[in-house]
């Protein structure tokens, strides 16, 4: 497409090509990441897979697997999804083709210039914000500019109503901003090394402000969004409840802010932070599964469905564990119960419950509805888009569970005193064995995981060999 | 309208949605119920925590401390001495291949740790001077120090195995010195070999 001169190439059709572009590099990014993340699961287990060299120890690609799914799997997809799904909604193309592109364009280079530095060992080693400096502006630029194209399609829309999809991407574009902007801010001392401009403490609360709500408003409203487009649009069923979706929209996004604290209890910040924290994880239940109600309650008289649409058993069980770890993440939050799942493999498995059963399963149930109109073509293998749902379910499963038992045997075993007041098992070492069964359980899980998301990439790569998309023509608005 | 006529009541918006279609149906009681349940409880929470029971997580952990102090009155006092004989030995041998043995090897060659089978001590080398160092740690090179983790019987007995296997290293008797060699004797020994 040779549009960037032109504000918009034509401006009487979707642009779609950007979308074909976001959906391709989710597939690459997806398998990237879930490789990386199967081989450092398989270094936990098997030490010798470090290779021996630094650039492939655990310690460099843990950051890298966790960024390439999150910013580099969840970002383009969500990219993906909300370019396909709000120029329909809004009834107008974007914006801007050229903003369109240097988004799509900046966001890949982003993620190669993650992919060379962190295995380098170039890091800021703040959780989910590794990235250096120039890296980070990088990041901002880009973000504004794709803002400025949304907001830009927000104001010449065509129609008056926006839907609640929009409301969800609104909430993404702005906190994602703002968390990245105040979190990043550092005091470069050379092109790789910067210091951040809060000290000690204030840095470690700044920096879970930004983790928790990197969850909150990066894998939850934009995943949010989503799903109010797609599983409606799949299942062919309305809404259950506009107004579940406003109270639960604003309750989510007000309380989400404000629990990054629960990442620090136990630590050296103020007692009534940490209780804020707390308090206000838990108040995150209801807004959280008012979500997952009106995606579930939406498929009333679409369940038989389920049973043979792969997309919706993708979405069902997307949705359901969105459920289950949005219960399990407000129970951790809890003081008591911190204190012992802290620093264990429980946190591993709840991040995964969330992250392979909400994020990944809801993107696959979109790529396999999205593809096939994209490129104008029937999902070549169906049946193999059902393989690859068992094989993921089967292998969240055994992650999930693994890491449960894992992280209660490892957070009982360091607080266990024997009868006469010692330490139980004052050797770490023996701790660290005793888990050894659990991590091949999780490189299992990984590699069924991997595997589907494998299936995948065939079926989608054979869906659209020789297919030649068709523009799609934007119907007029509605008189009213 | 009543609460059974407001059930699926397409609202409309259709045409401004792609065609998704909306009902507007009532709030489930029990996801409200959980909504103002949850926040009741953080408000409960938050002021029996701070301002009714005045909790905090040092106090906590003062109370657990002192709930241990009560079960396990002193610091478990041992029952031995540092004594080098060759039971307290046979006795260390089990505590150092439970604890030693990652840092300083199973044959006591050193690895991370130093070596404990030759001349050279880094600490010193008198029997009272590495029961210190084992009690004491060496924290600036990594060495933990362990007379919160063992029992003083444990570490009385893991002194007298080290002090065991380095004699036997450098062909010296133990338990040092022999019945009849006077203790000055055995000291001026093991001074020199520091």
């Amino acid at each position: 497409m040779n549009s960037t001169l032109n504000l918009r190439a034509n401006a009487s059709v979707y642009d779609d090509d950007i979308v074909r572009k976001f959906v391709a590099a989710t597939v690459l990014w997806g398998v990237v990441g879930m490789l990386l993340g199967v081989i450092i699961a398989l270094q936990l287990a098997w030490w010798p897979a470090n290779l021996g060299l630094p650039w492939t120890t655990f310690g460099r690609l843990r950051p890298l697997h966790t960024n390439a799914v999150i910013f580099a799997f969840g970002g383009n997809i969500c990219f993906a999804g909300i370019y396909y799904s709000m120029q329909r909604l809004l009834k107008t193309r974007m914006y801007s083709d050229a903003m369109s592109a240097f988004h799509f364009w900046g966001w890949q280079l982003i993620i190669v210039a993650a992919a060379v530095t962190l295995p380098l060992g170039f890091t800021q080693s703040k959780e989910y914000a590794e990235l250096i400096w120039p890296i980070d502006v990088a990041i901002a630029v880009v973000w504004v500019v794709f803002a400025i194209n949304f907001f830009g399609t927000l104001a010449i829309r065509k129609v008056r109503h926006l839907y609640v999809a929009i409301w969800f991407y609104m909430s993404f574009v702005i906190t994602i901003a703002v968390l990245h902007i105040v979190n990043s801010l550092a005091v470069p001392v050379s092109l790789t090394r910067s210091y951040p401009i809060y000290a000690g403490l204030t840095d470690a609360l700044v920096q879970w402000w930004y983790g928790h709500n990197a969850v909150g408003f990066f894998l939850t409203t934009p995943f949010l969004g989503l799903m109010y487009y797609f599983l409606p649009r799949a299942a062919e069923r309305p809404v259950y409840s506009y107004r579940l979706s406003i109270v639960h929209f604003w309750s989510l996004v007000f309380l989400y802010i404000w629990t990054g604290p629960h990442h620090l209890l136990y630590s050296a910040l103020p007692d009534w932070a940490q209780t804020l924290g707390m308090v206000f994880s838990i108040m995150l239940l209801a807004p959280s599964w008012g979500g997952m109600l009106n995606g579930l309650l939406t498929l009333r008289g679409a369940w038989d469905r389920v049973r043979t649409d792969p997309v919706l058993k993708f979405m069902v069980v997307a949705v359901s564990f969105y459920g289950m770890s949005t219960f399990e993440g407000p129970m951790l939050a809890i003081r008591a119960v911190n204190g012992l799942a802290h620093y264990t493999n429980w946190i591993i498995g709840h991040v995964h419950s969330g992250a392979l059963g909400w994020n990944g399963m809801i993107t696959f149930g979109i790529l396999y509805w999205l593809v096939p109109r994209l490129w104008n073509r029937e999902l070549a293998r169906p049946g193999w888009a059902t393989t690859h749902f068992w094989l993921a379910t089967i292998g969240i499963v055994l992650y999930t569970l693994s890491m449960w038992v894992a992280g209660l045997t490892e957070g009982l075993m360091w607080r266990a005193v024997n009868d006469q007041g010692l330490l139980a098992t004052p050797a770490f070492m023996d701790i660290v064995h005793r888990l050894a069964p659990y991590y091949w359980l999780r490189v299992t899980g990984g590699a069924l995981y991997l595997t589907g998301a494998l299936m995948m990439v065939w079926n989608l790569l054979e869906t659209v060999r020789g297919a030649r998309p068709q523009v799609q023509a934007i119907p007029a608005p509605a008189a009213s | 309208m009543s609460k059974h006529d407001e059930r699926n009541q397409v609202l409309g918006h259709e045409d401004e949605a792609d065609g998704i279609q909306e009902y507007d149906n009532p709030l489930p009681d029990w996801w409200l119920g959980l909504l103002w349940g949850t926040a009741i409880f953080a408000a409960g929470y938050l002021v029996h925590y701070h301002f009714i029971a005045h909790r905090s997580p040092q106090k906590a952990l003062a109370a657990e401390l002192a709930a241990a102090s009560e079960r396990w009155p002193s610091e478990s006092p041992g029952t031995t001495q540092l004594m080098l004989t060759e039971d307290a030995a046979a006795a260390g041998e089990q505590v150092y291949r439970t604890n030693c043995v990652p840092c300083h090897g199973a044959e006591l060659m050193g690895g991370i740790g130093p070596n404990l089978v030759d001349d050279e001590w880094l600490h010193g080398g008198m029997p009272e001077e590495i029961h210190a160092t084992i009690v004491n740690g060496v924290p600036a090179k990594g060495m933990l120090a362990w007379g919160p983790i063992l029992t003083a019987d444990q570490i009385n007995h893991v002194t007298a195995y080290v002090v065991e296997q380095n004699a036997k290293a450098l062909g010296r008797p133990y338990p040092p010195g022999g019945d009849d060699e006077p203790d000055d004797e055995h000291e001026e020994q093991e001074g020199g070999s520091r």
